[in-house]
């Protein structure tokens, strides 16, 4: 409208999507035993000098990148590396100790489907709690639901309440929902997963189509094959610091052998 | 300040959808697979309050029908504020799992207790209603009153949900303070009894209650069949936006980190 860049891959209106991360970082703080209570407050008010419950914990550190439309990103590194920690940061939900995150474009967090299911409310209520909570509107909602209990395969059970629902079918609504409509950014933490055999290859199908139809994609994943078929950058992790960024092949290689160049 | 509430509530209108759904999930959860459903919110204050009105009355050598006027019209403020004070304690507690994984607007979780509980107080207030008329009580235009009563005493019972919300994340005691605390408040505020009943060394206390002028903003219309003084909706209202500007002011303060002591 005001001359904003469009995206010219699909002669779309929207404005293309983008995230910007600069100097991020996010601290925990780790309470040694437990949640500190009303009686330790008072107590350390008192002493001012006793040692301290806690110590702070630095889960990333002094992370800066910048995606752009028709980014597809692996994120790598190992166990406690950061990896979802700036997943959730992405998405708003750890909000920065120091730093910038600044995003433009819808944001489809499917970081654990199925939170906010409620499991004494029918399968059809969760799509509307659940849909409300992912942030679709009411008539979208009304518009995708017969698709999202088509795909799930639970025509039968839909007014059932959801705690009767095996751990597949409870999976196959959540993932039927999640995916329902097609986000700018598309963030992922490994969930190719779940129900049976047909299900899964339906699934990894609409997987597909929402990665193609994403202007970013963010995944953290271990899985080699799956980030050399979908992505074309990957960005490693190591103890909350960044420390490689680059095309696949190189970063991959630098980071299974456990070194980045110099 | 004015310009953080500003934006608070810019941002609980674009997820109004989310707080609709949470509202409806607690009033429906509450009644769902009972026999007598909704009614419950008439029959538990009537059962309670008939124990209460029988006890009392015998208690006090007073009339039966008179007394259960003035109780109802007490009770009815004191449940409200009562229920929101306690179950606000457990507003970010027990919705951990849904906080961690996905962003929303944390004002949204107090909002949504106190907005059920006042449909909640709303309905009960209709069902007492009845039964003071059926017992004698008297038909005046001083009842159109009530939602004026009803708006202050909301803000009252959101401002005070909104310290307790946000001060049990940080100490988990509370929660259990609270309960006793509000016993405890119960006594000292002239609901059993008639404030001019009370002599001695503790009067001073029930003085500085707030809670008081809430209970008369209700009984004055319902019992005394008059408006309420105009020095005590003043108060009222004095105390409404104190409780208000308090409780914002805890919530915007500490919002960042309710996350991170989850």
């Amino acid at each position: 409208m005001h001359g904003k860049k469009r995206r010219l891959c699909t002669g779309s209106d929207k404005p293309m999507s983008s995230i910007r991360v600069d100097n991020l970082s996010i601290k925990f703080r780790l309470y040694h035993d437990r949640s500190p209570s009303l009686k330790d407050y008072f107590a350390n008010l008192i002493r001012r000098n006793s040692q301290s419950a806690f110590s702070d914990f630095w889960a990333i550190r002094d992370v800066t990148f910048s995606l752009e439309a028709g980014d597809r990103v692996a994120i790598v590194g190992h166990n406690g590396a950061g990896k979802s920690t700036l997943l959730k940061a992405l998405c708003r939900v750890y909000e920065t100790s120091y730093g910038t995150v600044a995003a433009s474009g819808r944001i489809a967090p499917l970081l654990e489907i199925g939170a906010g299911f409620h499991p004494e409310f029918t399968g059809r209520e969760n799509i509307y709690l659940n849909g409300a909570i992912l942030g679709y509107s009411k008539e979208q909602l009304r518009k995708i639901e017969p698709e999202v209990v088509a795909f799930a395969e639970l025509e039968e059970f839909i007014d059932t309440p959801v705690k009767y629902y095996s751990t597949g079918m409870y999976m196959r609504l959540a993932f039927s929902l999640a995916t329902a409509i097609h986000p700018d950014i598309l963030i992922l933490d490994e969930i190719f997963a779940g129900g049976d055999a047909a299900f899964k290859l339906k699934a990894r199908q609409r997987m597909h189509d929402l990665i193609d139809k994403s202007d970013i994609m963010i995944m953290v994943s271990h899985d080699e094959n799956l980030i050399k078929s979908f992505c074309n950058r990957v960005i490693w992790l190591d103890h909350g610091r960044l420390v490689a960024d680059g095309p696949v092949d190189a970063v991959i290689d630098q980071y299974l052998m456990g070194r980045p160049n110099a | 300040m004015v310009n953080q509430f500003r934006t608070h509530i810019v941002e609980i209108t674009k997820y109004r959808d989310v707080l609709v759904q949470l509202v409806r999930q607690q009033l429906i959860l509450r009644y769902r697979r009972t026999a007598l459903g909704y009614l419950w919110t008439l029959v538990n204050p009537l059962l309670m309050m008939s124990v209460m009105v029988i006890v009392f009355s015998t208690l006090f050598k007073v009339e039966m029908k008179t007394f259960a006027v003035f109780l109802l019209a007490g009770m009815i403020p004191w449940n409200f504020i009562n229920a929101v004070t306690s179950q606000s304690a457990v507003a970010f507690i027990h919705n951990e799992g849904l906080i961690k994984k996905i962003y929303l607007p944390k004002l949204i979780f107090p909002l949504s207790i106190a907005l059920a509980l006042f449909i909640d107080s709303m309905l009960s207030f209709f069902a007492l209603f009845a039964i003071i008329l059926l017992i004698g009580g008297s038909l005046s235009w001083t009842l159109l009153f009530i939602p004026i009563a009803y708006v202050i005493l909301f803000f009252f019972a959101l401002g005070i949900g909104l310290i307790t919300s946000v001060a049990t994340v940080f100490f988990r005691d509370l929660q259990y303070v609270i309960t006793i605390a509000m016993q405890g408040l119960f006594y000292l505020t002239p609901i059993l009894y008639k404030k001019t009943a009370l002599a001695g060394k503790i009067t001073w206390i029930v003085d500085l209650n707030p809670v008081v002028p809430f209970i008369e903003l209700f009984r004055a219309p319902l019992y005394g069949g008059a408006l309420p003084e105009h020095s005590v909706i003043i108060q009222a209202v004095l105390i409404s936006f104190f409780a208000m500007l308090i409780g914002f002011s805890i919530f915007a303060w500490q919002e960042k980190k309710i996350v991170y002591r989850l």
